[in-house]
């Protein structure tokens, strides 16, 4: 390979530099600006985590394996995997070979950054033909030829998005389509470039013989420059829209890795971290078929993908109602590729909202609750969803009978709030009022467990609250120990259960695993079809301001038609308001956890006596 | 020979609808699932607002309608319209051609367990309206204590309920609640009664009377407020947690008994049948009318005639009226074609 150009430039590289200053300068300007909004701890805290060899191994793992190979998406969909990971590995690879050449034959171009991108313009084949050229000529054009397919699979994606597991996909704006559109154009102008420029640079099994085709009815010379100039104004065309576009979340994501990784939170739903996942959302709507709200189709534009879409356009009055319907389940930000937040964005721009009245609860007097909790070695909070579905607490104190468990029931007569509603709804100071209430009954009680049986305390209990030197447990943890230490006895019953994880329990707090155990021990249990994770919110949930009860039913019914997919005899769930709100439609019985397990559990305590 | 008409549902429309039939010289025949006549009623003990004894009203209507064929415990297999008559297949193996059918297969009491907040079924003190009627009947309950201290009534369970699927009115329960209200102080002189209720709907002749008696003679005490929670005591009550919302304050009574007032709810079967023939059902669950001012006890389907709360909740005496405006119908129907 030897330069042709002596001076190495050429004005059709202009549009490219033109593009490629303008996109570093603003995802410059963009980080800068970023680490402005953050919080002093937090930049300190990113900071110090790059220097962090852990963290670094970690980062550019994550990096390679979500922004290059897109493993998320292959695990959804094969077909959907490829395209991502074919296109973004692909031009990754291209470019990196690029600057390889051009490091290994013409090292003194090494700082003319536009060089690597159109080498094959400013080099002519040597005399001698290399092992190391033809197999980097190779190389690039098995790469290229990977890219190619993966477009193919682009446009086909686009009319039957079905193929690639996806019912709906988000519609692209303007700018989006025109963002699209030159990415599409960008690698069959450069095949087309390099073909007509292969019998001067030369090339491999692609271009050489589409050079060779050309040639017969084309003149190479004569076409070269112009889709040279043609391949460089696509990028141009590309690189400034894109930070306009979707396709922002490609610098976006490399930058929300890290930022994750060093720990960092929402604290803003317009400042710093957050704006960062706004443009992190790769706008894929995978969240679209994911939201539990997308059974009407009237709710379709307000999953996550258009929240990020209107918090970049600054449309307030759509924030708002996207905001305030979301029910919380969390699907989307499981299901989401880039894993934003949905759900914490929501409940930050909540925060946001100013309220005349604000809530006061300092003169609750916490003695006359903490006085009847100090005997008890356990504690059992019920939470006042369990106020609604009495037969949760009644069997859970059954079970605690049975198996000889020194307890007491802090809320059996109304306790506190456990503070959740207040927090979803943004009102974290009010929440955290409630908080402290609770941690003093805690903490006076004496007690050393802290027994829930409500996933959406749990949550709070484990995440929100500070109660040094109390085990706070979930009540399936719980049973599943009485049943260990052979406390309790468990029995097979002939009903079939399938097992709808909560949202708050299953996405909220990883326990998937526990409440199966104890139903596979007192009954069989079958699986419906979405379930763990892609387990669908039964429509109840205090997660969602504004949505109405004949929309809440559409989605209670469209999740109990998953759970008959298992053809079981009855519906198990672990949660007072999945149970409450399944039972108001369903055609077979529903019931908690702890009354199948109450039902079927025997007492070992005479016999160890 | 007498023309057939069939009455789908033994309760007081069809016998009421069968009596009148057989006045006006018809041979009608009653379809009824149980296995004795007279439905809802048959199970109640008195009625409002005279305090009728509701064994002795269906005692003299059986009577009337001797004459009558009555197939009992027996359910309508198929339907289906031939020519300008409807032959209905019965799961007997009976087989009936007739030139009208009336539907009177009534309303189903809401299930009280499907309200969980309220207990019934989780907690020993916890009973239905019809629980009660059943114990004044019967005066066997395990349920219900020897001399309860307190008891109380909580109105619009499944009624006027969104989250209970059930949007209506049930029109009856405020009376019945007042009247069973009524029944409890005059056997249990000593206990307190208190009613729940969130409007009292007291449109009857008479029904005013009956809760002004209630209050000045017998001191039943009425709270304006839902009930949001019940909860058991140790030694095995109830606590009852409301908001009067007349005074605006939250209050928590601990009683002995509490009583669900169920609303009415359509008859699951009653759609069954519906489809098999092509009936309308309205949104309420309830069977459609040709419409709800003059032609209530039409169909959209000529021959098929209703009565009572197959349409929609409805009292005593508007189901016998409406038993005896459908009989008409009927009637009018077959002379004029």
């Amino acid at each position: 390979m030897i330069d042709r150009i002596p001076s190495g430039f050429h004005p059709f590289v202009l549009p490219f530099l033109f593009g490629m200053i303008f996109v570093l300068s603003y995802c410059l300007f963009g980080i800068v600006r970023i680490l402005w909004q953050l919080p002093k701890q937090d930049v300190r805290k990113f900071l110090l985590s790059l220097i962090n060899p852990k963290i670094i191994v970690k980062n550019v793992w994550e990096i390679f394996r979500d922004c290059l190979i897109h493993v998320k998406l292959w695990k959804r969909n094969k077909l959907l995997g490829y395209m991502h990971s074919s296109i973004a590995f692909g031009w990754f690879m291209i470019i990196l070979l690029g600057h390889i050449e051009v490091f290994l034959f013409v090292p003194n171009r090494i700082h003319m950054f536009y060089y690597p991108i159109f080498f094959n313009y400013f080099v002519a084949e040597g005399p001698d033909m290399t092992i190391q050229g033809s197999l980097l000529m190779f190389l690039m054009d098995f790469f290229l030829l990977i890219i190619l397919s993966g477009i193919v699979l682009a446009m086909i994606k686009r009319v039957h998005s079905r193929f690639f597991g996806m019912r709906r996909t988000a519609r692209p704006s303007l700018l989006n389509q025109i963002g699209l559109y030159a990415l599409w154009a960008i690698f069959p102008l450069r095949l087309l470039a390099e073909s007509f420029t292969a019998h001067i640079s030369g090339g491999s099994f692609l271009t050489i013989p589409a050079n060779w085709i050309f040639r017969q009815f084309l003149g190479n010379d004569l076409n070269m420059l112009p889709t040279w100039w043609a391949y460089s104004i696509a990028l141009c065309v590309f690189m400034c829209v894109l930070p306009f576009t979707r396709y922002m979340h490609i610098p976006a994501e490399m930058m929300l890795i890290p930022m994750r990784n060093a720990g960092i939170k929402i604290r803003d739903s317009r400042k710093g971290f957050a704006k960062l996942q706004v443009y992190s959302c790769p706008n894929c709507g995978v969240c679209i078929d994911a939201c539990p709200m997308s059974v009407n189709r009237g709710n379709l534009k307000d999953c996550t993908v258009y929240l990020t879409r209107q918090m970049r356009r600054g449309n307030e009055k759509r924030i708002e109602e996207i905001s305030d319907k979301c029910l919380l389940c969390g699907k989307c930000h499981t299901v989401c590729q880039v894993q934003v937040e949905g759900p914490q964005l929501r409940i930050m721009e909540r925060s946001r909202r100013h309220y005349n009245l604000s809530p006061d609860y300092s003169n609750i007097d916490t003695q006359p609750l903490t006085e009847t909790a100090s005997h008890g070695k356990v504690l059992y909070f019920s939470g006042c969803m369990s106020q609604l579905t009495p037969a949760i607490g009644q069997s859970v104190e059954s079970i605690l009978k049975k198996a000889g468990v020194d307890y007491v029931w802090m809320d059996r007569d109304g306790g506190l709030c456990c503070g959740r509603p207040l927090l979803t709804a943004g009102r974290a100071e009010a929440a955290k009022e409630l908080m402290h209430k609770n941690e003093e009954i805690i903490l006076g009680s004496g007690a050393d467990t802290l027994l829930v049986s409500c996933p959406i305390c749990y949550k709070m209990f484990t995440e929100e609250y500070h109660l040094p030197g109390i085990r706070v447990v979930h009540y399936s943890h719980y049973f599943s120990e009485l049943v260990q230490q052979d406390k309790i006895r468990l029995e097979k019953s002939d009903l079939c259960y399938v097992f709808h994880d909560p949202c708050e329990l299953g996405r909220g707090c990883g326990i998937y695993d526990e409440p199966r155990k104890l139903i596979g021990k007192s009954a069989s249990i079958a699986e419906a079809e979405k379930n763990r994770e892609e387990s669908i919110c039964c429509g109840g949930s205090l997660g969602s301001l504004t949505l109405s009860f004949a929309q809440r039913e559409e989605m209670t019914r469209a999740a109990l038609d998953n759970l008959y997919t298992s053809r079981a005899d009855a519906i198990a769930t672990a949660c007072p308001l999945c149970l409450a709100t399944f039972a108001r439609y369903s055609d077979r019985p529903v019931r908690d956890l702890a009354e199948i397990i109450d039902a079927q559990s025997s007492s070992t305590q005479k016999e160890n006596q | 020979m007498k023309e057939n008409i069939v009455i789908i549902g033994g309760g007081i429309a069809g016998m009421e609808a069968a009596k009148q039939l057989l006045v006006l010289g018809y041979n009608p025949i009653i379809i009824e699932q149980q296995d004795h006549l007279g439905g809802h009623v048959s199970q109640w003990h008195k009625l409002f607002p005279d305090m009728t004894s509701s064994h002795e009203l269906l005692d003299g209507l059986s009577n009337q309608i001797k004459d009558a064929n009555v197939f009992l415990e027996t359910k309508v297999n198929s339907i289906n319209a031939l020519g300008d008559s409807y032959n209905v297949i019965l799961n007997n193996g009976v087989n009936i051609v007739a030139k009208a059918v009336l539907v009177a297969s009534g309303f189903h009491l809401f299930d009280a367990a499907k309200k969980e907040e309220y207990g019934y079924g989780v907690y020993d003190r916890v009973i239905t309206n019809a629980d009660l009627e059943a114990w004044f009947n019967k005066r066997a309950d395990a349920r219900i204590p020897e001399h309860p201290k307190a008891v109380g009534f909580v109105h619009c369970v499944g009624s006027r309920d969104l989250k209970a699927g059930n949007s209506q009115c049930s029109k009856v329960c405020c009376t019945t609640a007042i009247k069973q209200a009524i029944e409890i102080k005059e056997i249990f002189p000593e206990t307190e009664v208190y009613c729940f209720y969130m409007d009292l709907r007291l449109f009857g002749k008479k029904y005013e009377d009956f809760y002004i008696n209630a209050q000045r003679d017998f001191g039943v005490h009425f709270i304006r407020g839902r009930v949001s929670e019940v909860g058991e005591t140790i030694d095995n009550r109830v606590q009852v947690k409301a908001e009067d919302t007349l005074t605006g304050k939250p209050l928590k009574v601990t009683l002995d008994l509490l009583v669900l007032m169920s609303g009415m709810v359509c008859n699951p079967r009653t759609n069954e049948l519906a489809e098999m023939i092509g009936l309308n059902i309205d949104d309420d669950g309830f069977l459609k009318s040709k419409d709800n001012v003059y032609t209530i006890m039409e169909s959209n389907r000529p021959g098929i005639f209703y009565a009572g709360a197959c349409t929609g909740t409805k009292t005593v005496p508007e189901t016998v009226a409406e038993a005896r405006a459908a009989v008409l119908s009927i009637h009018h129907y077959l002379t004029q074609a």
